[in-house]
């Protein structure tokens, strides 16, 4: 530590009959001229330019010649700091004009008058020069700063480094506030999670080949309890919380038993979408995944409906949307010129069983969007593993 | 899986169809199309030639100079070494400029100073089997200079369909199920199959036994008279097109009957069955079974065993055995088609490791009535091909099977409700019956009659049906319905708010990244943090090993993400947000594990160089960064305590390691009673502190490094700030710069409490701004110093203010041990 151990303040002064002396912040600067002040006790100094000042009086009343020598001086000045000083030592407190003025008691009655209008002219010439000596000096700064100096426009502005939010993070925000704008209620579910769940509930009982389908951790030997494979369950979970009419989505993380390489990860991110209503229809899914895709892709969705199986759905289908990168084919739509985006369907009356909910009486839809995915797709990311890589080299780019 | 367009051709018009429209039209109607492709391309730039003429190799003995006529004015001269090479014979000539399989590139050349210009291919060569003794001769006489394909009649496409789209469509895993759905998709006729027996001989039929419940069917055929052999060439062509390789007759015929109807089917040599019979039961503990694959297989009761008396002869519904496989000289066969439980061969062949053809199609639910009729239409295809074979006796045909065709209702309006309003029950009826269902209508009611190879899984409510019609209807024809409800926001979700807040804020203001880290830790990651023994939630199918635990907190996470950032950053902000699991409180739940939801954030940054200022540590800008956070959010300040060592995780610093707590309820304002104030409960939602030392050599980290986690469910608990604003004062503040000598452990706690209590309430913020300690305060001591203002709430203070409240102070000073120093 290189500095002192106090810093200028309001301290306990020790000097002798000098009571606590105000704080600098709070103080008034020193003049340069103390006017002798007398009541301190300190003996009265003479300025040598006010002798001379006071020698000239008697003589000149009006003191031409001292004009004179300031104005030398005032022209001569370089910067405010000179200026100020000559108006401290003139017009200020214990300057010249002071100076004068406490002489005139001393002259002759009759000269009093004129040596008083003499000093007060005085001090209004010496006022107007400096004030106009200013003003030369600001233009002249003025000027000077217009010229630019040495401006290099090439030299590099100081980093301001800023933060990130996970490009998942984004993606998933921007769909929430999409999803919410329509009245869609923004769910949660465990990432561990029952089999029940995961699998039964959705129409997709032990041994069914689907099971084969999403390679499922198991939490023990069992299987009792799984890492949920899609989003899914919370379907099951929304339907058994809420009483229709349900729009719900559910982003989160999920998971799968694979290896994984450049496009295989175990773990990744889905959004599952639920609406369930009176007469909800093949249409509503349409309109809505449209929606979705404008807000995704920023522009008119041009999209197919094929037939897909998923058991917790019946009708099933891909959604695929014309590949925003090409017209002919290429490596993203693997010169199909369409990309199978989103897996949805119509909620399987088991399904909203399972939930509770009467299928004679309702009917409904469900998505599940690859959000992963589609930040790859949208930044062109061409290994998934950077996504959860932890790598601020990646990370800090969004 | 593959279909090949020619071997559909067997079953359905394809005139006027191309390759494309009819990928695209599946892919739209009925299951994925992955791929399309040209079967064997290069057998188009292949001709036919001529050999009009063949002399030896003047310098070779094995070489023969042939003269090639390949339909153009100059005929080509071919170096062969192929010693079936011989004028007359029509053969393949692979040109120069020519790409053959694996990429061989047929070049101009000189063998043995004879210039040679192109390749007379064997079959091999041409990817068309593994024959390579000679050159192949083609059948019959093929125009002279035509393409290899076009001449011989073999150009096809092959059509790739993803084979979880057929999941649900036990009926779709054979040609003739496709060219049921291009008839249905196209209108057109499916061609009859020949699948009756025919006539049988009166032996007597082999004694037939199933003792499993998994197999709901057994048939088997004697079959006599076959001389096993090469299949003819349309059949292997056909197999070679959907990646077949072909073998032998028998086992060519049985492969493309499976691949035809969708019914794996096994052929015995029936020498090697014994006279008392077929026996179908479950394998015995530890019985063992030599595969064809000739891979010795380790049995339990879980798997169904086709046995020979006693004697194990073939795996059931996966793979036959290698001792009763069919041989050369086999001319008696016993066929087998069964049906099999789909669950059950299901998990045979998972436990095995062992997915076969037939596996996979059992494993779909196939229909029990296919086993007839399958054997029927193998039986017909031997008997085109040696006219002289013969079923010896009426089949064996045992198990508890029941035709599963089932009728359903199917009510238009649903239809119409679930789809699109625009499908009449015309249309409905039409594509019913296109799609080979019994229709009966009343009014806008149907009953369908659902046929066995669409029931036993796929149709078996009245969605699956709607499902039908959407899909012939094409879905791309359904009008688009905007969603219409009332408008309510949805309810608010407090944990959501507080999420986006603190990410908002972490990467905004803080200027952190925000980090999503996987959801398994390392057990070597837990070693180093010293948090291996915890008790975590594992997989038991990890996919490596050291990679089976789930993560409590996203802290070991975030920790471990450091030393590899490090080696590109000197200054490394990271945070992340998620869940963590702890198992130890799954009871309370009902069972369910304990999920947590926790913020982690950590700060690295080079060591601060010596002298720096007492708040250059990471961990007091880290603390900062918190606050900021917790204020953000609307909450009280947060109060910070030491954390005991063993509270503390063990990869925080025993001592440098704080507690933030925050109260659990807000004193109503206004309302200040004399006398000390009553305890409020508080919650400690906050741990911070630097890293571990050992912890941080250990992961080769040589800088300051703080960590923080933010327990959001506590957060969550905590009431927020009322409302409301305090008025701008009307007095001015007096700053004043105070500097406390005090003994060293006399902490800055303590020096503003001090401060504190000399303001007599007219403190309006003390903040330190510098801690010394060295000779100028002497041993034992230090120095800190305070920007202090006062203020009060109804008048402007006086110097009298100030001087009092030094005063106050200096005796307060002395108490602590110290002095107020002056200047």
């Amino acid at each position: 530590m290189g500095e002192l151990p106090h810093r200028p303040g309001l301290h306990v002064s020790d000097g002798p009959g000098s009571p606590a002396t105000i704080n600098e912040r709070f103080g008034v600067p020193e003049p340069l001229v103390r006017y002798s002040g007398g009541a301190r006790g300190v003996a009265p100094k003479t300025h040598p330019f006010l002798r001379f000042c006071q020698d000239g009086l008697a003589m000149d009343p009006k003191h031409d010649a001292l004009l004179e020598e300031l104005r030398t001086r005032i022209a001569a000045a370089t910067g405010d700091d000179e200026l100020r000083a000559i108006e401290r030592e003139t017009t200020g407190k214990g300057g010249v004009v002071q100076g004068l003025l406490a002489e005139i008691p001393k002259l002759d009655p009759s000269e009093r008058r004129a040596a008083g209008q003499g000093a007060n002219e005085l001090k209004q010439a010496i006022l107007a020069e400096l004030e106009s000596a200013r003003g030369a000096l600001a233009q002249a700064a003025v000027e000077a700063e217009r010229k630019g100096g040495d401006f290099d426009p090439t030299l590099p502005p100081p980093a301001l480094e800023r933060g990130s939010l996970h490009p998942v993070t984004s993606l998933t925000r921007r769909l929430e506030d999409l999803f919410e704008s329509m009245g869609f209620q923004v769910l949660d579910g465990p990432e561990v999670e029952l089999d029940f769940y995961n699998f039964e509930a959705l129409n997709i009982p032990a041994d069914h080949p689907a099971r084969d389908m999403q390679d499922t951790f198991r939490c023990d030997p069992a299987g009792e309890k799984v890492l949920r494979t899609h989003t899914s369950p919370v379907q099951i979970r929304a339907m058994e919380r809420l009483e229709p009419p349900i729009r719900a989505i559910a982003p989160g993380r999920v998971f799968r038993q694979e290896t994984t390489d450049a496009s295989h990860e175990h773990t990744f991110h889905q959004m599952e979408g639920l609406v369930v209503d009176r007469d909800i229809s093949v249409g509503h899914l349409i309109s809505t995944m449209k929606t979705l895709l404008r807000e995704v892709l920023e522009v008119e969705p041009e999209i197919r409906l094929r037939p897909g199986y998923f058991p917790f759905v019946e009708p099933g289908f891909e959604l695929d949307a014309r590949c925003p990168f090409c017209a002919e084919g290429c490596s993203v739509c693997k010169g199909t010129t369409w990309i199978e985006l989103l897996p949805c369907g119509m909620v399987h009356p088991n399904v909203l069983r399972a939930g509770g909910v009467d299928p004679e009486a309702y009917s409904g839809f469900a998505f599940g969007l690859g959000l992963s995915r589609l930040v790859m797709l949208h930044a062109g990311i061409d290994d998934v593993r950077h996504l959860l890589g932890g790598d601020l080299r990646f990370l800090e780019q969004f | 899986m593959y279909i090949s367009m020619r071997w559909l051709a067997r079953h359905v018009d394809l005139d006027g169809i191309t390759p494309e429209e009819l990928a695209r039209d599946l892919t739209l109607s009925t299951a994925e199309v992955e791929g399309l492709e040209r079967f064997a391309p290069h057998l188009s730039d292949v001709v036919v030639g001529h050999v009009t003429h063949r002399e030896r190799h003047p310098d070779a003995d094995k070489l023969n100079i042939c003269t090639v006529d390949v339909g153009k004015d100059d005929p080509l001269q071919i170096v062969c070494g192929a010693p079936n090479v011989d004028a007359g014979q029509r053969v393949a000539v692979a040109q120069v400029g020519c790409v053959l399989p694996e990429d061989f590139k047929i070049k101009k050349s000189k063998i043995r100073g004879v210039e040679s210009r192109g390749m007379i291919c064997s079959e091999r060569e041409l990817g068309l089997g593994d024959e390579h003794d000679g050159i192949w001769v083609l059948p019959g006489e093929p125009a002279i200079g035509e393409p290899v394909a076009e001449a011989l009649g073999i150009v096809d496409w092959i059509i790739e369909i993803d084979n979880k789209s057929l999941t649900h469509r036990p009926d779709l895993w054979g040609h003739r199920g496709i060219a049921r759905e291009v008839a249905a998709i196209y209108r057109r006729e499916l061609r009859p199959l020949d699948s009756d027996l025919g006539p049988t001989g009166d032996a007597a039929p082999l004694p037939l036994r199933v003792e499993s419940d998994a197999c709901s069917r057994y048939l088997a055929v004697g079959i006599e008279g076959v001389t096993n052999g090469r299949s003819p060439d349309w059949m292997r062509n056909l197999l070679l097109a959907v990646g077949q390789r072909p073998l032998t007759l028998c086992v060519d015929l049985s492969n493309f009957v499976m691949l035809d109807l969708g019914q794996p089917n096994h052929l015995f040599d029936r020498r090697r069955i014994s006279p008392e019979g077929i026996v179908v039961r479950d394998a015995r503990e530890g019985e063992t079974l030599e595969t064809l694959d000739g891979v010795e297989r380790k049995l339990d009761p879980s798997d169904m065993l086709i046995c020979s008396g006693n004697a194990p002869v073939a795996l059931a519904g996966i793979m036959g055995g290698e001792a009763s496989s069919v041989q050369d000289d086999t001319t008696e066969l016993l066929l087998e088609v069964a049906s099999f439980d789909a669950a059950r061969v299901r998990r045979s062949s998972a436990r095995l490791g062992l997915r076969t053809d037939a596996s996979a199609r059992f494993e779909k639910s196939l229909d029990p009535t296919l086993p007839m009729e399958t054997a029927g239409h193998l039986v017909n295809l031997l008997r085109e091909l040696q006219p002289g074979v013969r079923v010896t006796a009426s089949p064996s045909d045992e198990g508890t099977w029941s035709d599963p065709a089932l009728t359903l209702e199917l009510r238009g309006e649903r239809v119409r409700s679930l789809l699109s309003p625009e499908i009449d029950d015309d249309e409905i009826e039409d594509i019913l019956r296109r799609l080979t269902f019994g229709v009966q209508r009343s009014g806008s009611n149907f009953t369908v009659d659902v046929p066995s190879r669409r029931s036993t899984k796929d149709v078996t409510i009245e969605q699956d049906l709607v499902e039908e019609i959407g899909r012939i209807h094409r879905y791309g024809n359904v009008p688009e319905r905007r969603l219409e409800a009332e408008l309510l926001p949805p309810p608010r979700d407090e944990r959501r708010r507080m999420v986006r807040s603190l990410e908002e804020r972490a990467a905004g203001a803080a200027r952190f990244h925000e980090v999503m880290s996987y959801s398994f830790v390392e057990d070597e990651l837990l070693g180093r943090l010293g948090i291996a023994d915890q008790e975590r939630i594992e997989v038991v199918n990890p996919v490596a090993e050291g990679v089976s635990k789930i993560r409590r907190s996203v802290m070991p996470s975030l920790i471990g993400a450091l030393p590899q950032n490090l080696h590109h950053r000197d200054e490394v902000r990271l945070f992340e947000i998620g869940k963590g699991y702890l198992p130890e409180l799954a009871e309370e739940e009902g069972g369910e594990p304990v999920e947590v939801h926790e913020m982690g954030l950590l700060w690295s940054a080079p060591k601060p160089k010596k002298g720096a200022s007492f708040d250059a540590a990471r961990r007091m800008h880290l603390q900062a960064v918190v606050a900021d956070l917790v204020a953000d959010l609307g909450l009280p300040p947060i109060r910070w305590a030491a954390c005991g060592e063993d509270e503390a995780p063990p990869y925080l610093h025993p001592v440098r390691t704080l507690v933030g707590y925050l109260p659990l309820s807000i004193q109503a304002p206004g309302k200040k009673k004399k006398g000390a104030p009553a305890p409020v409960e508080e919650l400690a939602v906050i741990w911070l502190g630097d890293l571990e030392p050992g912890i941080a050599r250990d992961l080769e980290v040589d800088a300051d490094v703080a960590v923080a986690s933010l327990l959001i469910d506590g957060l969550l608990e905590i009431p927020r700030r009322p409302p409301g604003y305090n008025p701008i004062p009307k007095f001015p503040a007096v700053k004043v710069d105070v500097a406390l000598a005090v003994p060293a452990e006399c902490s800055a706690g303590d020096a503003r409490g001090a401060i504190e209590k000399a303001g007599k309430g007219l403190v309006r913020s003390a903040r330190l701004f510098d801690v010394y300690s060295g000779e100028q305060v002497g041993e034992g001591r230090k120095s800190l110093a305070w920007s202090v203002e006062l203020q009060a709430q109804d008048r402007t203070l006086s110097d009298k203010d100030g001087a009092k409240f030094l005063d106050r102070l200096e005796r307060l000073c002395t108490d602590l041990g110290g002095e107020l120093r002056r200047s």
